[in-house]
């Protein structure tokens, strides 16, 4: 009797245990407990459809795109990259297909993720001039845009493919809302570091960030360096500056004080992110000298001819001598490369 | 055993057959309950009654089965009381009654007319059999199966650990075939000596990749499940033995160290070599223990921390020697195997510079921060069951020593109580060694590992509790299920867990692959995991873990700990940092402090994982400037 008791009361402590053990289990066993949950992490998985082969399921990697062996041959054409019908025509007539897209985005609209796949889909990196018309930078930088921000941020992440982005560019000039007149360089700095950190908290590696002063020509008294928010938070400097009849068309001149002073305070390539020569006579010169100056320029990664009619006709089929020369040159094996194989 | 069949005094010493059915010293027995004179009074019936007289068999036994008084029958000198049963009072001897004895002498044949075949005191033989032997082993077959299965369902890439015995394997390989200098020396931090299992696993390794080198573990753990049967069985018997088996193949300890590329599994392995020799000579001549010794010192070799086991063996010398060969016997051999073991285990340490390691991983160990409760917890959760289940069966063995249904084993001269309760003792006090060392240096990494080398002893009493839980005969066979069962499910869960404890680290090597070469500067949570998967292209000594850095800055100044961090930070000193904000959150916290606005790096990528705990993500960053 007292066995089977005993027994009975062994088996009966046994399964009592057992049942705490594993009804407990799950919060007794996480000792670890650390859980650094990444907001918007698992959207990666999603985004496979876009990267190429084994890797689709990782981070894509942008270094090879920071400082390609070749020139990146830009180009900002209407509706591109949100249609590719721009684009066809004017690698028809320039002769060569554009690896780098330029549009422009407004702050709050949403991020165009299929123009980007569109783009790419043809060896072309798209370039995003992200223009900040309806809100104050100092708002940005005090997290007051998070919501948009970080949404952004996660579709940008979510797609998985390289985007270059261009905030606020032009921020040395007068004429931009965003410009000397309305902003401290401080509030400046102090919105892009925003940005970028939220896109980094995002895990959105996949954005190379071009910061682009217009060229300091017209402006000269705006010192540039205050306005840079440093290496650490830019890939690329971009330059936007345009062969105008006032002004003297040596690559030197259009673009060398400019990229004189950006040496003093920083080694990251450059690149011309917005460039054309005004029509007239003069047109097939600048374009040769546009063309010169970046092939003999190291850390000039390229350029983005300005395809559009606005303020004067930029558009490259207006002047078909300038054209022909321009086709030649963009002939040159050194420009342009698929961007999917850099 | 229910008292209920035991009730039998002891067996007579002569076979049935040669025993009359009046023998009077059946009288009281056999024939002594009134049931039996009711059944078997016909069969029974006395070959010397009248055969004239009326059947009755009132009239033949009195309700104790006693001859009736007063009617003394001699024949052949032998008296046959039962002759007569007290009858009704009234009844009366017919008149022809004197010439009985005369027709008696000459009718009654001097043999009874059949014997009753020989019957053995039990139905079964207590002795091995070849049947059962066999049965056992279908039975430990089938456990062993169930032990490859749980742990070959285990999957993840490298742990760290893993990943820094294997390439250090490889690069001890090279070492010695090619002469290529060690990156780093191995020796002085590793918990076991890095000449003998890695050496071994990154063979496999190079062969069959990380999934050889764990079931070579399996290989070890299925090995050590085998012998743990063979020196139970020995020990106690089949049963005790499965039992044993079968619960130490499901705890959490044994299927994951069954598919882990650590010393772990050689250890335990060794370990249970050298209990099984210990006990397989215990009936051979003394000096035949010191077999084990070797086993036992390369145990410690492989594995530093297997020598807190090492007394365990020695004493388990004496005791199972004890009862067979005496105690002087018994004695010597304990000493010769200590002294085996000591001289071995001094040469071992002279011979080789494994002194520094050995300090520094396990008797000097830093203490760490985690509680006696915590670790007492984490002990019971993933021994708990099988160690009561020990505890229960050392206790009833001290109470109860017979081990089989077997009447016959009552009188087998079983060892007394004292010896019993010093086993129960040795076995189950084994099992708590490990956690309280752990809990003396106050560190609950490993613990997981070392609470199932305990339990390799614990486990032949444990095999004893099943048995006694479960009952003679099978009795209550549901109630080892039960705990079978329970230990499973707590191990299934429990090394599922375990095995998720670190993020799978593919995509992460995937990412930084194309960064790596064999000049860099790395940064790394856990250095040994890149190490390890991309050994062709990088090695150890390029690598800097986040457990503590000394540093001098470019501009001479030297920094250690977490200024040590910043200051090779702001000097872009590392090409590639990778965390994994769960191995040491602190110091990744710093690092991702210093690397954030630095104008030498830029985010490579957020590699998102999912553990058992959660979910996280790799933060590497690139030096690009």
């Amino acid at each position: 009797m007292f066995l089977t008791r005993a027994r009975t009361t062994a088996a009966g402590c046994a399964l009592a245990l057992s049942a705490l053990f594993t009804l407990s289990g799950c919060s007794l066993l996480d000792d670890s407990g650390t859980s650094a949950s990444s907001e918007g992490g698992g959207g990666s998985e999603g985004s496979g459809q876009d990267a190429q082969g084994a890797d689709a399921d990782i981070p894509y990697d942008v270094t090879p795109l920071l400082k390609p062996g070749k020139k990146y041959f830009g180009a900002a054409i209407d509706g591109a990259p949100n249609s590719m019908k721009g684009v066809d025509t004017y690698t028809a007539m320039t002769g060569k297909k554009p690896n780098l897209i330029e549009y422009y985005a407004a702050w709050g609209d949403g991020f165009d993720a299929q123009g980007v796949r569109n783009a790419w889909a043809e060896g072309a990196l798209t370039l995003v001039s992200w223009e900040p018309f309806d809100v104050t930078l100092a708002d940005i930088a005090a997290g007051e845009k998070d919501a948009y921000l970080k949404k952004y941020a996660a579709s940008v992440r979510k797609l998985n493919l390289p985007v270059v982005i261009s905030f606020a560019d032009e921020m040395n000039g007068h004429w931009e809302k965003w410009g000397t007149k309305n902003v401290t360089p401080k509030q400046y700095v102090a919105a892009w570091k925003h940005i970028h950190d939220t896109f980094t908290d995002a895990g959105a590696s996949n954005v190379i960030w071009a910061w682009s002063p217009n060229i300091v020509n017209p402006v000269k008294s705006v010192e540039l360096e205050p306005y840079y928010p440093g290496d650490g938070y830019v890939d690329w400097v971009g330059v936007i500056g345009y062969f105008t009849i006032e002004e003297d068309n040596a690559y030197d001149s259009v673009f060398g004080p400019t990229l004189d002073e950006i040496r003093t305070f920083t080694k990251k390539p450059t690149l011309i992110l917005e460039t054309a020569a005004e029509p007239g006579e003069r047109r097939r010169a600048d374009v040769r000298n546009l063309f010169a100056g970046v092939e003999a320029d190291d850390d000039m990664l390229g350029f983005v001819w300005f395809d559009h009619k606005k303020r004067a006709d930029w558009r490259l089929k207006v002047s078909p001598l300038a054209l022909k020369e321009f086709r030649r040159l963009a002939a040159d094996g050194s420009f342009g490369f698929d961007v999917r194989k850099p | 055993m229910n008292r209920s069949q035991n009730h039998h005094p002891p067996q007579p010493r002569e076979p049935y057959g040669e025993q009359r059915y009046g023998d009077p010293r059946y009288g009281d027995q056999q024939y002594g309950e009134q049931q039996y004179g009711d059944a078997y009074g016909d069969p029974y019936v006395d070959p010397y009654a009248d055969p004239y007289g009326e059947r009755d068999s009132s009239s033949w036994f009195n309700s104790n089965g006693q001859s009736a008084q007063g009617y003394p029958q001699e024949q052949q000198g032998q008296q046959i009381p039962q002759q007569y049963v007290p009858g009704i009072p009234e009844q009366r001897q017919r008149e022809d009654q004197p010439t009985y004895a005369l027709h008696t002498v000459e009718e009654t044949p001097a043999e009874p007319s059949y014997h009753i075949p020989v019957t053995p005191e039990a139905g079964w033989d207590m002795a091995a059999s070849r049947r059962r032997a066999w049965v056992s082993r279908a039975v430990l077959l089938c456990i062993l199966l169930i032990q490859t299965v749980l742990s070959l369902r285990l999957s993840n890439t490298a742990f760290q650990d893993e990943a820094l015995y294997l390439a250090a394997g490889h690069a001890e390989l090279d070492h010695l075939l090619n002469g290529t200098p060690l990156p780093i020396d191995y020796a002085a931090y590793f918990s076991g000596s890095p000449q003998l299992y890695p050496v071994l696993a990154a063979l496999v390794d190079a062969q069959f990749g990380l999934t050889g080198a764990r079931v070579l573990s399996l290989v070890f753990m299925l090995f050590t499940t085998g012998l743990l049967y063979s020196f139970s069985r020995r020990m106690f018997n089949e049963r005790a033995a499965l039992a044993a088996a079968a619960l130490f193949s499901v705890v959490q300890s044994t299927v994951v160290m069954g598919f882990f590329a650590t010393y772990d599994a050689a250890a335990v392995f060794l370990l249970a070599l050298a209990v099984w020799i210990v006990v397989r000579t215990n009936r051979a001549p003394a000096y035949a223990v010191l077999l084990a010794a070797p086993v036992a010192v390369l145990a410690v070799g492989v594995k530093y921390a297997a020598a807190l086991y090492l007394p365990t063996i020695v004493v388990l010398a004496l005791l199972t020697a004890w009862p067979y060969r005496g105690a002087k016997s018994a004695v010597l051999r304990m000493l010769l195997l200590g002294l085996g073991m000591g001289a071995l285990a001094g040469v071992g340490m002279y011979t080789t510079d494994l002194l520094a390691g050995i300090q520094q991983t396990t008797t000097n160990r830093a203490h760490g921060s985690d509680s006696a409760q915590f670790l007492l917890q984490r002990s019971a959760e993933w021994g708990g069951l099988m160690f009561l289940a020990a505890v229960g069966g050392a206790i009833s063995y001290v109470r109860r020593s017979r081990m089989n249904e077997s009447p016959l084993a009552q009188r087998l001269g079983n060892p007394g109580w004292r010896w019993r309760a010093l086993m129960g003792l040795l076995l189950c006090g084994t099992a708590v060694l490990a956690s309280a060392y752990q809990i003396h240096l106050g560190t609950v990494v490993s613990l997981f590992k070392h609470v199932g080398f305990g339990l390799l002893f614990a486990a032949p009493m444990a095999g004893v509790g099943v048995t006694r839980l479960v009952g003679a005969h099978f009795r209550y066979p549901q109630l080892g299920i039960m705990l079978w069962t329970a230990v499973l499910c707590l191990g299934i869960s429990q090394a599922d867990w375990r095995f998720g404890v670190w993020p799978d680290s593919s995509k992460m090597i995937r990412t930084i692959q194309s960064h790596v070469n064999d000049k860099g500067h790395y940064l790394s949570s856990t250095p040994e995991v890149p190490v390890y998967y991309l050994r062709e292209k990088t090695d150890h000594s390029q690598w800097q873990s986040v457990f503590g850095m000394e540093y001098k800055a470019k501009k001479g100044k030297y920094y250690t700990g977490d200024e040590a961090y910043r200051a090779a930070l702001r000097d872009g000193e590392f090409d590639l940092i990778v965390l994994d904000g769960i191995t040491n959150p602190r110091v990744d916290d710093v690092i991702a402090g210093a690397v954030k606005g630095n104008p030498h790096y830029r985010l490579l990528a957020d590699v998102p994982w999912r553990n058992s705990s959660g979910t996280g993500t790799y933060r590497i960053w690139i030096k690009t400037s």
